[in-house]
């Protein structure tokens, strides 16, 4: 028990003393996972429209070539940035701008260096879910969009991406709940979220392990507060499982016009208005003034 | 022939070395109702296909008005928004309620206000008898009730003519007569139709013109009642006798 309450006294010891530092690493990571995960999703959705540019022999020469290429590009960034470390693009991209431009170009802040690199990682994996998602709507959707006249564009923004959109949200998840916890590695460029303060901390006292304790209770509940949001977004989206009957007319006609089959004109004995009124009437005689 | 609305020519349509239709000429005039019959198999739903350009073919001319909209640089999705489809399994926008699934055209494709669009997919809605349920989600209606609210998507956006791809072949058989009564509604109302068709009845009391098809080629055609009572071929007789046992 010694070393548990021991553990407890470090911790509050730690917790007093850097509490602020704790919480701006906590606010750092989630700002860099959000903003990341958002653009990685509207990259992985872009890429998604241009790998699925329907291409037929019709189409005049300098489309299918530039669809060719657009293809190639794309598959190139997914593959590129799926293959390589996350941490290894950060060193990459953060020095080798300056490097390449002799110091003409650099990162103003480290965080639109930080946000880059998570993006652009991000939209690899969700260029990959998005195809998925994108495959696995029916395409009897697709021609029912087409049959109105959509175009493509209209078609993926109106009807497939939104519930391609549905499908992938597990992924998306995924991906968010990958990103809190590995934008760790953007200490590197010494971007500070919530680990690089904890190596700050520890190398000043030396605390490993009550520090490494309070990182990993503060990963664990940001995790579990996204994945329930995540869910709570998806039943949303999922919408209410009942729906309501729209009883009165929406466009007003005279009556006696319309004519629906479950409900007949007004002096049809269908109409359920009638029917009420024939009922008060055997049950309590015609009211007068009304013949 | 003045009203000459869609004029198919020679059309061929192969997939790979397999050759599903062969020089297929048939003409629609304004106000007819075209029964397609004919076998499983025989390219009946390819032809329809074809003609909304959700497949190429692969030689032959469909004239539209007079154009063709078979060749290089047509705009298909400026042609198909005249040419009206309603498919064997519906394909109601999943994501979308009935009423935006009439609406979401007309605004995108045919740049009409949202108010505007509301109004007349109402209408439509109305005329199908679905206008009680325009909240509903497509998954939350029964066959019947999605293929009446197809067709009313299909009328929302103001066709020319309406190509049906058996639409009551994947309903119940108790909900095939309500889609049926729509569809007969719309052809008294003078409604240009194309309807492939398993339901011979249908053929018989509404088309004013019948074709059928078997093997990828158009066997004969003309009205109804020639066709249907009095088959000159030996392979319509056939299918038609099957048709009578069955």
């Amino acid at each position: 028990m010694n070393v548990f309450s021991k553990l407890i006294y470090d911790i509050g010891r730690l917790w007093g003393k850097y509490w602020g530092s704790y919480l701006n690493g906590v606010k750092n990571t989630l700002i860099l996972a959000v903003v990341a995960t958002a653009i990685g999703v509207v990259i992985g959705l872009v890429c998604g429209i241009l790998n699925t540019i329907p291409c037929s022999k019709n189409d005049p020469l300098p489309k299918r070539v530039l669809l060719k290429v657009i293809r190639f590009i794309v598959r190139a960034y997914v593959e590129i940035f799926r293959g390589t470390p996350m941490v290894l693009q950060a060193v990459f991209i953060y020095y080798g701008l300056p490097y390449f431009s002799n110091n003409a170009l650099r990162f103003s802040s480290v965080w639109a260096a930080a946000i880059l690199v998570v993006s652009i990682n991000t939209g690899a994996y969700m260029a990959e879910s998005v195809r998925g998602g994108i495959i696995s709507v029916d395409p009897g959707q697709t021609e029912g969009a087409m049959a109105i006249g959509m175009n493509h564009f209209q078609t993926m923004v109106n009807v497939i991406l939104p519930q391609a959109f549905r499908n992938i949200i597990p992924q998306i998840g995924n991906n968010f709940i990958i990103n809190i916890k590995d934008t760790s590695v953007m200490f590197i460029i010494s971007f500070t979220e919530f680990f690089a303060f904890h190596q700050y901390i520890t190398g000043v006292n030396n605390l490993y392990f009550p520090s490494a304790a309070i990182e990993m209770v503060g990963y664990l509940t940001m995790t579990l507060i996204a994945s329930f949001l995540l869910r709570a977004l998806e039943k949303r989206l999922d919408g209410s499982d009942n729906y309501e009957l729209v009883s009165e007319d929406q466009l007003v006609m005279a009556a006696g016009t319309y004519n629906h089959p479950d409900r007949g004109t007004p002096f049809d004995e269908r109409n359920p208005e009638y029917r009420e009124k024939v009922r008060q009437e055997l049950k309590y005689g015609r009211p007068k003034g009304d013949r | 022939m003045a009203d000459m609305i869609l004029e198919i020519r020679h059309l061929s349509k192969s997939f790979g070395s397999h050759e599903v239709l062969r020089d297929i000429d048939f003409t629609v005039s304004k106000g007819d109702v075209t029964a397609i019959i004919g076998a499983s198999g025989s390219g009946k739903s390819t032809l329809l296909r074809c003609i909304n350009l959700l497949e190429i073919p692969t030689s032959g001319e469909i004239l539209f008005h007079g154009k063709d909209v078979t060749g290089k640089g047509v705009n298909a999705p400026e042609y198909r928004s005249h040419v009206g489809m309603v498919f064997q399994s519906f394909n109601l926008f999943a994501n979308m309620t009935v009423l935006e699934n009439c609406v979401r055209g007309q605004v995108k494709v045919l740049k009409k206000s949202k108010a505007e669009a509301k109004d007349n997919a109402l209408r439509h809605l109305q005329r199908v008898g679905m206008a009680p349920y325009i909240n509903a989600k497509p998954r939350q209606l029964s066959g019947g009730q999605k293929q009446r609210v197809a067709i009313a998507r299909a009328l929302a956006m103001g066709p020319e003519v309406l190509l049906f791809d058996e639409p009551t072949s994947a309903l119940d058989p108790e909900m095939v007569g309500e889609v049926l009564a729509v569809m007969q509604d719309l052809a008294a109302g003078g409604m240009t139709m194309l309807v492939v068709t398993h339901e011979m009845a249908f053929a018989r009391d509404v088309s004013t013109q019948v074709v059928y098809m078997s093997e990828g080629v158009i066997c004969e055609q003309g009205a109804p009642a020639d066709v249907l009572e009095k088959p000159q071929m030996q392979q319509t007789k056939d299918f038609l006798a099957r048709f009578r046992k069955g």
